[in-house]
């Protein structure tokens, strides 16, 4: 049974259609890896999923709860967020806050924890990433190593049915990106769903259970990594891979 | 030049620095409210009200504050008298100046400060609001939380201006008749026809409050971007390589 269900997904800038008509599926525990050229709508796409794009048309369903994703309840939306949360790729961390202060927000206003819950909470989770000792760090005081896996463990405090990356390691120095994945595996193997967009093919390879082609507004092609790194049928979906094949 | 004049002047034109003040901080305070819902009405693109207020701002903004002192000192009686006609009890009769210059100064201060705090909250960085929306927080939430507290001390800056400007504009207010210093100048001035003497005085005067307010400005302007952000007044000059390395090694 899928956890969420969209289809027939459309949205344009101006004239420039940048998806088109996209049918998508995720069920409880999937990692869904996105991958494709820049420009292919891979973030419009997954940004759409929690109404911080919203789509032209297409049908949600989440939680066997339907939702119109052209024209959604102010509910229905805060509903949606408050259960798939997101990782972005400038990290995002809201400046003005402290690292536990930038997890416990979401906590206290998104979720309608106490503070105090909240702040034992945010204080467990940076526990996990390794970062306790920087609680009262403020965002510009971090590394973007740092800034990313706090980012991580703001979405995973909210204990989201899915988490959405949006190129979590695009903007980091590659001798930091290796922390970042390291947590995003540890939540892959815990049964988290997640769905990723990114440029790592080693690290989709790893953690994906299923990997889906993104070219100009479309999915190409989608299968388990095996297929599409092996034996990918689609030529575009060839040409990507092999103009980036030193990265396998 | 007669020195002698000049300190003897000087607390005559003190005495009504408090006149000067208070038209200053009460159209400051009247046109901060305004200009923030007018901000608010133009970035939520109200229908109707969005364009009727762009239309007023950019009359205002286009118009010398003098010109728009005199058809308030003008307008604004006829208005009434119109209102008593109507049955209103208004009695523009009664209506003191000083009512005049605070209407008239807060109209100009509301138009040109609305601009400022748009300019400040398109300084805030957009994704900030999203990534507040992202976990879950209302759309006003994200704004009273995360976008306000970040706007703030980019807006001090161009208020502070504003509000500089605003305190020398006042002198024109000797106009519609009310003494302030320009005002007090011109009456002592012709007393002995001294005019340098108490114009260098008002100079003077003028110079010590705009200094005053500039200098609070500027504190309260580094307190509040400490207290948001935890960074020191100055921004950085730009790319800073070695302390930037430091932080990472520390950490990673």
């Amino acid at each position: 049974m899928a956890l969420l269900t969209v289809s027939k997904v459309e949205k344009s800038f101006n004239q420039n259609k940048v998806l088109k008509k996209i049918d998508f599926q995720i069920s409880k525990g999937e990692v869904i890896v996105i991958i494709g050229p820049s420009g292919s709508g891979k973030t419009t796409f997954i940004s759409s999923l929690n109404f911080l794009n919203k789509a032209d048309s297409g049908k949600m369903t989440f939680k066997d709860k339907q939702i119109n994703l052209a024209s959604p309840k102010k509910d229905d939306v805060l509903w949606v967020r408050r259960h798939i949360a997101m990782v972005f790729q400038n990290y995002n961390l809201f400046k003005n806050k402290t690292a536990v202060e930038n997890i416990t927000e979401g906590l206290i206003y998104g979720r309608g924890l106490s503070k105090e819950a909240a702040f034992k909470k945010a204080v467990q989770e940076l526990k996990k990433v390794g970062l306790e000792e920087k609680k009262d760090y403020y965002p510009s005081q971090l590394s973007g190593g740092q800034k990313q896996r706090i980012g991580i463990a703001r979405a995973t405090a909210l204990q989201p049915d899915i988490i959405l990356f949006d190129e979590p390691t695009s903007a980091l120095d590659p001798e930091l990106v290796g922390t970042v994945v390291r947590d995003m595996d540890k939540l892959a193997q815990q049964g988290q769903t997640m769905i990723i967009v990114t440029h790592l093919m080693s690290f989709a390879r790893k953690v994906a259970t299923k990997v889906l082609f993104f070219d100009d507004g479309q999915i190409l092609e989608s299968g388990s990594p095996d297929q599409i790194f092996e034996h990918p049928q689609n030529k575009r979906t060839q040409a990507f891979l092999s103009a980036i094949a030193e990265d396998r | 030049m007669d020195f002698h004049f000049m300190v003897q002047s000087l607390p005559q034109l003190i005495s009504v620095v408090p006149v000067t003040l208070y038209i200053s901080v009460i159209a400051i305070i009247i046109g901060f409210i305004f200009a923030a819902l007018i901000a608010i009405i133009r970035e939520k693109n109200i229908k109707i009200l969005s364009p009727i207020c762009a239309f007023v701002v950019s009359f205002v903004r286009g118009t010398p504050i003098i010109v728009q002192l005199y058809v308030v000192y003008y307008g604004l009686p006829q208005f009434l008298y119109f209102l008593e006609n109507s049955g209103v009890n208004v009695r523009p009769n009664s209506l003191p100046q000083i009512f005049i210059a605070i209407f008239a100064y807060s109209i100009n201060a509301s138009a040109n400060l609305s601009e400022s705090i748009r300019s400040a909250y398109h300084s805030v960085d957009h994704n900030q609001y999203l990534a507040a929306l992202s976990v879950g927080m209302k759309p006003s939430t994200g704004i009273r939380r995360i976008v306000i507290p970040q706007l703030v001390p980019n807006l001090i800056p161009n208020f502070s201006n504003f509000f500089l400007d605003l305190i020398k504009d006042t002198a024109l207010v000797y106009n519609i008749g009310i003494v302030e210093i320009m005002g007090k100048s011109n009456i002592i001035a012709s007393f002995g026809f001294k005019y340098l003497e108490t114009y260098l005085d008002a100079l003077f005067l003028y110079l010590v409050i705009c200094f005053f307010f500039g200098k609070i400005l500027q504190i309260t302007e580094s307190v509040v971007r400490k207290r948001v952000f935890n960074k020191k007044s100055r921004p950085s000059r730009g790319y800073e390589p070695i302390r930037e390395r430091k932080v990472k090694v520390e950490g990673e």
